[in-house]
């Protein structure tokens, strides 16, 4: 197969030979390994590429990708990184709007009718800007003669892949992560790998998301090793029984082997302590099913966020361990009771925040650091909830959230705001996904990715189907979805207040943002049908978050009423040289000669965007604090 | 205190002064306000002090239109006149003593209290007035009481209080109240305590707009270094303070007037500090919060603009030797 740029341009092409999506379980060599969480099978990508920068595809590098090809001008890159703050590309930042406002006249393939695919809008942009990374490597003696996977953790917008010259795949969905396998065609000693990074195509009108819009590879990148026998994918499902005092465990495996599937796959599941509470050993199959009840099951919520471990271990038939994979199990149910969310059989309340991953020097390639310091301001301040506005993030932030007891909102990669809000009057003459077929499986595939990658978080109580996305059959073909794939959590979708013709089929709660108490209490008073949520309330632009009693007083008034998420976290705004004083100083849209911008308005966070904390978090922290 | 020391008070022609042991004060009636506030030696005032009614446009009044509903009391802040002022002594008016009038009187004059008013007409449709009451004691300490006269058809204010610029900018200050930045939207977070801020820190909010406000306070004091006297060799910190009377105030204290923040767009187009600006808060308005784009404070945090407003706090004397 052979790459093709018109791909950018159809909303039905999104990924091409990649491998399924499936759980973000790390395999190790040994329970040493495991134990270390440091992984030989596991080959970083990261640091210095060879870049080039192309203004549009008219003048990208084609070919780039050839062994003989000539790269001497090329120049260096650090990955993982936003091409626009390495220098390359125009800094943007804008809200609801689509970034090519006012330099292109767009409307979405087939949203003005069948016969309207909109050829050539994406591959013959003059402004969408190329990236041509360059990276080789040689296997880690671990990896070799091992069939080897490539994952990109994060790529704006859409990526071309090639191997030493040959094709391997093609990718769209910015914040999911996408796999390859390149077992055939990998080569002894060193290999080339080259990605093409389009900054638009198809997928930018389904990330129209209130931020920063940048490009490149911003997260990890790395090689996987799969051995002989190998976990593709892991269901851990953890709950309870209606007493709360039995863990109901079910574990599924799917194992793949290099040959053939012979030898044993063992579960553990051991306490906080090491201590094993549970085993079992089959002989390896293609998929195993293992169930147990775990008598006197310590519970996992924020406050005692527990974490038992599974350990899986696949050994071959000589009983030589291959594969060690230890994945954190807590046991919790979430689920509506008299249309009230109960954990573990108490009422829910979500002191919640949303969280774009923002880093005010590395934009969305947010650090590790960052995220223990937000989660150390989040224990600070009585937070327990967040929504992964508006994408999913980093797969540590979940991990992270599993063991500090922060209750997560996972949301898909998907906002549309551009397409049915203008100048802030819903006006959906046009709009996607709506029910056009030819976007349905675009965003049931970033629904798949997002479950299929977060199913087995404990901190996951709630799939969010997207953003402002307005709503139609493809939204409510993602909650079936959601539904459908895991009966243990409730789904989210704001959305569908603009479009209440398909209330009984999205969402489980009535979420709204920033209603006004009063708008809040009317729902609250009225039969209300679903328990209701602020996904997004307290708008903490500038001097703001006045005013956070009245929504405080719902809270005893209401046992519907389950509290919200703060918008939001974090400012966005980027730290630059000033160029009059030398100094560094925070910039923000229009500060780059953006235009058309919204300027200021991603300045909306509790932390400035150099994490310290606005005034207005003593009050957070207070309120928060009544509910905790 | 010795409460029999009487002020004495010099009836100029074109200033009242007002002097006792370690301080000395000068109203003056060509300049609309107290001009003077001098105690230990310290000048504690740049230009005379002036009522403050615009705050510096949060992004919420931006997006809910407040700055536009209200502009008239940018105008006002900045351009209102001191049209009629008046005098007491021990609590009896008296007829302006400016010439001929205070032929009457020598240089060795003495009173219990000295009370004058200043009276500023806003520059607003319909104007309305604002009359600042300054009376010193025989201590030195002096009560400020501010009436705001309230007229039907006038916008929301954005603020009410009483701007004090000092010469130079301060090393800090120490005040009773609750911590952080807080206003009366957003202050069941602040501990109640006495809280030291060092420096006038701005907060950086990404446009610089209003900030710093401190609400429900029983005193504040500010601490300066430096002078603009260059016979003042001496550097060591002095200090003011604020206290409430009746009421809690509220204030700010920054380097910058809300039109020095107004006009920013970034925190580094601010310029370098040079005063201190202690805004003393008779009412404030909230922040609001439910949404930047339309949703208004909520109405018990508004300042109406048609009805009476008052309010007083007291500019303790000088520390008695």
């Amino acid at each position: 197969m052979k790459a093709d740029l018109t791909w950018l341009d159809d909303p039905q092409t999104f990924r091409i030979n990649q491998l399924p999506a499936h759980s973000d379980h790390r395999g190790y060599a040994s329970v040493e390994e495991a134990t270390a969480q440091h992984s030989s099978l596991v080959q970083s990508l990261d640091g210095t590429w060879q870049f080039a920068f192309a203004p549009d595809p008219v003048h990208r590098f084609e070919g780039f990708y050839q062994p003989d090809y000539d790269r001497s001008a090329f120049d260096r890159l650090t990955v993982p990184g936003h091409i626009e703050l390495a220098g390359y590309g125009q800094i943007q930042y804008i809200n609801t709007a689509y970034p090519w406002e006012g330099h292109h006249y767009r409307r979405p393939a087939y949203s003005m009718g069948a016969d309207q695919p909109e050829k050539g809008m994406f591959s013959t942009d003059p402004q969408n800007t190329v990236g041509a990374y360059v990276k080789h490597f040689t296997l880690n003696p671990a990896l070799a003669n091992q069939r080897v996977s490539i994952e990109f953790d994060g790529v704006e917008q859409a990526m071309f892949l090639w191997l030493n010259g040959q094709f391997v795949g093609y990718a769209e969905d910015s914040f999911s992560r996408s796999e390859f396998d390149l077992t055939p065609y990998l080569q002894a000693g060193q290999n080339l790998l080259a990605v093409e990074v389009f900054k638009h195509s198809t997928a930018a009108f389904l990330e129209d998301q209130d931020m920063f819009r940048f490009s490149g590879i911003f997260r990890s990148v790395r090689l996987v090793a799969k051995p002989e026998l190998h976990v593709e994918d892991l269901t851990i499902r953890a709950g309870l029984d209606d007493a709360f005092q039995t863990g109901d465990l079910k574990v599924r495996l799917q194992l793949t082997a290099a040959s053939q599937l012979s030898g044993t796959a063992t579960a553990q599941l051991l306490t906080a302590d090491g201590q094993e509470v549970w085993a079992t050993e089959q002989p390896a199959a293609s998929t195993l099913d293992l169930a147990a009840a775990i008598d006197h099951v310590h519970l996992w919520d924020h406050h005692d966020p527990y974490l038992y471990q599974l350990r899986i271990t696949l050994k071959d038939v000589a009983g030589q361990v291959v594969e060690v994979v230890p994945y954190p199990v807590g046991f919790r149910r979430i689920e509506l009771k008299d249309k009230v969310m109960c954990l573990n059989g108490q009422r829910l309340i979500l002191n919640g925040v949303n969280r774009h991953e923002w880093d005010a020097h590395r934009g969305r390639a947010v650090t590790m650091a960052d995220m223990t310091q937000d989660l150390q301001t989040f224990h600070d301040n009585h937070i327990n909830a967040v929504r992964t506005c508006h994408y999913p993030d980093q797969d540590a932030w979940y991990y992270l959230c599993d063991q500090q007891g922060i209750y997560m909102m996972a949301e898909n990669n998907l906002e549309t705001h551009g397409t049915w809000q203008k100048m802030g009057a819903v006006e959906p003459s046009y709009n996607v996904p709506g029910s056009l077929p030819q976007w349905q499986l675009a965003v049931l595939d970033r629904a798949k990715s997002n479950y299929e990658m977060f199913k087995n978080h404990p901190a996951v109580l709630f799939w969010s189907l997207g953003n402002e996305s307005y709503a139609g059959d493809n939204i409510a073909a993602m909650d079936a979805f959601y539904h459908h794939a895991d009966p243990t959590r409730l789904t989210h979708y704001e959305g569908v207040c603009r479009n209440r013709v398909y209330e009984d089929r999205i969402s489980d709660m009535e979420s709204m943002m920033y209603d006004p108490p009063r708008a809040i209490e009317d729902y609250l008073k009225n039969d209300p049908q679903k328990p209701f949520v602020n996904c997004e309330y307290m708008h903490d632009m500038g001097n703001s978050l006045g005013g956070m009693a009245s929504y405080d007083a719902l809270i005893d008034q209401y046992p519907m009423y389950q509290g919200g998420f703060i918008w939001d976290f974090i400012d966005q705004a980027l730290w630059v040289k000033d160029e009059v004083t030398g100094q560094p100083v925070l910039r923000y849209g229009g500060d780059f000669d953006d235009r058309h911008s919204d300027y200021e308005f991603s300045g909306d966070g509790l932390l400035f965007a150099d994490r310290t904390p606005k005034p207005a978090l003593q009050e957070v922290d207070y309120y928060y604090g009544q509910h905790d | 205190m010795d409460n029999t020391t009487k002020l004495n008070v010099i009836f100029g022609d074109v200033t009242l002064g007002v002097s006792g042991p370690g301080f000395h004060y000068i109203f003056a009636y060509d300049r609309g306000g107290l001009e003077s506030l001098v105690q230990d030696g310290k000048e504690w005032l740049y230009r005379t002090p002036m009522p403050a009614l615009w705050r510096a446009t949060t992004d919420n009044d931006r997006g809910n239109g407040f700055s536009t509903k209200s502009a008239q009391w940018l105008g006002a802040d900045l351009f209102s006149s001191c049209d009629h002022i008046s005098v007491a002594i021990d609590g009896q008016s008296i007829p302006l003593p400016i010439a001929p009038e205070n032929n009457r009187y020598s240089d060795h004059e003495t009173a219990t209290t000295v009370a004058v008013t200043f009276t500023y007409t806003t520059p607003t449709t319909p104007a309305t007035t604002i009359a600042v009451t300054y009376t010193v004691a025989a201590s030195g300490a002096m009560t400020v009481a501010v009436h705001y006269a309230g007229k039907a058809d006038l916008p929301e204010l954005p603020a009410l209080g009483l701007r004090l610029v000092m010469p130079t900018p301060a090393l800090g200050f120490a005040y009773q109240g609750l911590s952080g930045e807080t206003y009366p939207d957003r202050k069941a977070g602040g501990r109640k305590g006495i809280h030291q801020v060092a420096g006038l820190p701005v907060t950086p909010y990404l446009v610089p707009q209003e900030c710093g406000m401190h609400v429900d306070n029983q005193w504040v004091t500010v601490t300066r270094g430096t002078t603009q006297n260059n016979a003042d060799a001496d550097h060591d910190a002095f200090s003011l303070k604020v206290r409430q009377t009746q009421h809690h105030f509220a204030f700010s204290c920054l380097p910058y007037t809300p039109t020095e923040l107004e006009n920013a767009t970034h925190q580094e187009e601010l310029p370098v500090p040079r005063r201190t600006v202690l805004t003393i808060y008779g009412a404030v308005r909230g922040v609001g919060g439910i949404d930047s784009w339309g949703s208004d404070a909520e109405a018990p945090y508004h300042i109406a603009g048609d009805s009476d407003h008052d309010f007083s706090f007291e500019i303790a004397g000088p520390t008695p030797v």
